[in-house]
């Protein structure tokens, strides 16, 4: 029965660990703090697995594990980006202001990103996902208004880190 | 602004080609490794917290110590003092407890923060507890002292070198030596818990505070 377990859940993870690599791009900034994040998440999942009823589906369920066990459960070991990457940034902005290709935003917007704090990463991460509020509100725990206002404020924030 | 996030979302579905691919085996051999999450940290640490002081009753030098409280005459205070402690410890156990198995990686973001710093609380009233039942023995033993007829009796050791110097200085170094022992005692494990925790929870906090000022 155990085993029949593990390997369903090995499977459904491995099809679905896309959603896992994603969390710990956004989260971490190098291989092994990927890899860490990405072994804690596995092991968070796996305990929780036998509690997974399947009412939710399988990818869905993942989501609030993984961005729970990313802003709540993890320690990093190393320290997030500090303000001289941040600087460095404003900087970079400046000097590329008359060169605005679509891949030099896209750069600028994911090092943005990168530099807000866990919980607004967190809210980003599932607009990208396309969650609508309902879901996004649901897995934080905080009301639908609340996330849409949240999520307003980051706009103007990586609004303002693009156009200083 | 909004087609700038819409342009980095359909880059971000783009992106998916390049994320890493584990296969059966290297996610199979993940899932029997050892959790590191601050849950379990604060476990291991609340665990220590509550054996250790109770581990220190076994040292064999401490047999000393009881000898020098039935010298002051406080061996019975103190006996019935540590029966109270071990009645709440014990209850602050359970509770530890409860909160610990309350906490689920299945909650929203908010609740799951919300049990795991209120598990931190039950274990911080704990070591406030723990702290403040030293400087009662402490208090305990200075009165004892204080009150105490024949001071060299206390430490029976030291009685030869002690005839020659006044009760009453001799009482007083003894209580000053006693008090500032406690204090310092207090303040160094008090001083342990909040660097501990401390830096444990400060991520922890900080998004807590971040989710919850969303309330107002």
């Amino acid at each position: 029965m155990n085993k029949e377990l593990e390997h369903k859940f090995v499977t459904e993870l491995q099809d679905n660990q896309n959603i896992v690599h994603k969390v710990c791009t956004l989260y971490t900034n190098d291989r092994d703090s990927h890899n860490d994040l990405f072994q804690e998440i596995t092991i968070q999942l796996w305990k929780a697995y036998p509690k997974f009823r399947g009412e939710a589906k399988f990818s869905t369920w993942m989501y609030r594990v993984a961005l729970n066990t990313a802003i709540t459960l993890y320690r990093k070991s190393k320290k997030r980006i500090d303000t001289q990457d941040y600087e460095s940034v404003i900087f970079k902005i400046k000097a590329d202001e008359y060169d605005e290709t679509e891949e030099q935003q896209l750069k600028l917007m994911y090092k943005a990103v990168r530099q807000l704090g866990d919980v607004d990463k967190a809210l980003v991460f599932l607009y990208l996902e396309e969650k609508n509020y309902t879901e996004i509100s649901e897995t934080l725990g905080i009301t639908e208004v609340n996330a849409r206002v949240k999520m307003n404020r980051i706009k103007t924030k990586l609004r303002t880190i693009l156009n200083p | 602004m909004t087609d700038e996030l819409e342009l980095l979302k359909r880059d971000w579905q783009k992106k998916e080609a390049e994320l890493p691919k584990l296969s059966y085996e290297d996610i199979h051999k993940m899932i029997w490794k050892k959790s590191s999450s601050i849950v379990k940290w604060i476990l291991i640490i609340s665990i220590l917290e509550f054996t250790i002081p109770q581990l220190l009753l076994f040292v064999p030098a401490l047999e000393e110590t009881m000898q020098i409280y039935e010298n002051i005459g406080v061996s019975n205070y103190l006996f019935a003092l540590s029966l109270i402690i071990y009645a709440v410890v014990l209850f602050f156990i359970f509770q530890f407890y409860r909160r610990y198995t309350e906490i689920s990686v299945l909650d929203n973001s908010k609740n799951l923060m919300k049990k795991i710093l209120r598990t931190r609380k039950t274990v911080k009233h704990y070591v406030l507890f723990s702290l403040s039942m030293i400087l009662v023995t402490i208090i305990i033993m200075l009165v004892g002292v204080y009150l105490n007829e024949d001071i060299t009796h206390i430490v029976p050791e030291l009685g030869d070198k002690l005839e020659k110097v006044s009760p009453d200085k001799l009482r007083m170094t003894l209580m000053l030596t006693l008090g500032i022992f406690g204090l310092v005692f207090t303040v160094f494990m008090g001083g342990i818990y909040f660097l501990l925790y401390g830096l444990l929870l400060r991520k922890l906090n900080k998004n807590y505070a971040e989710l919850k000022q969303l309330e107002i």
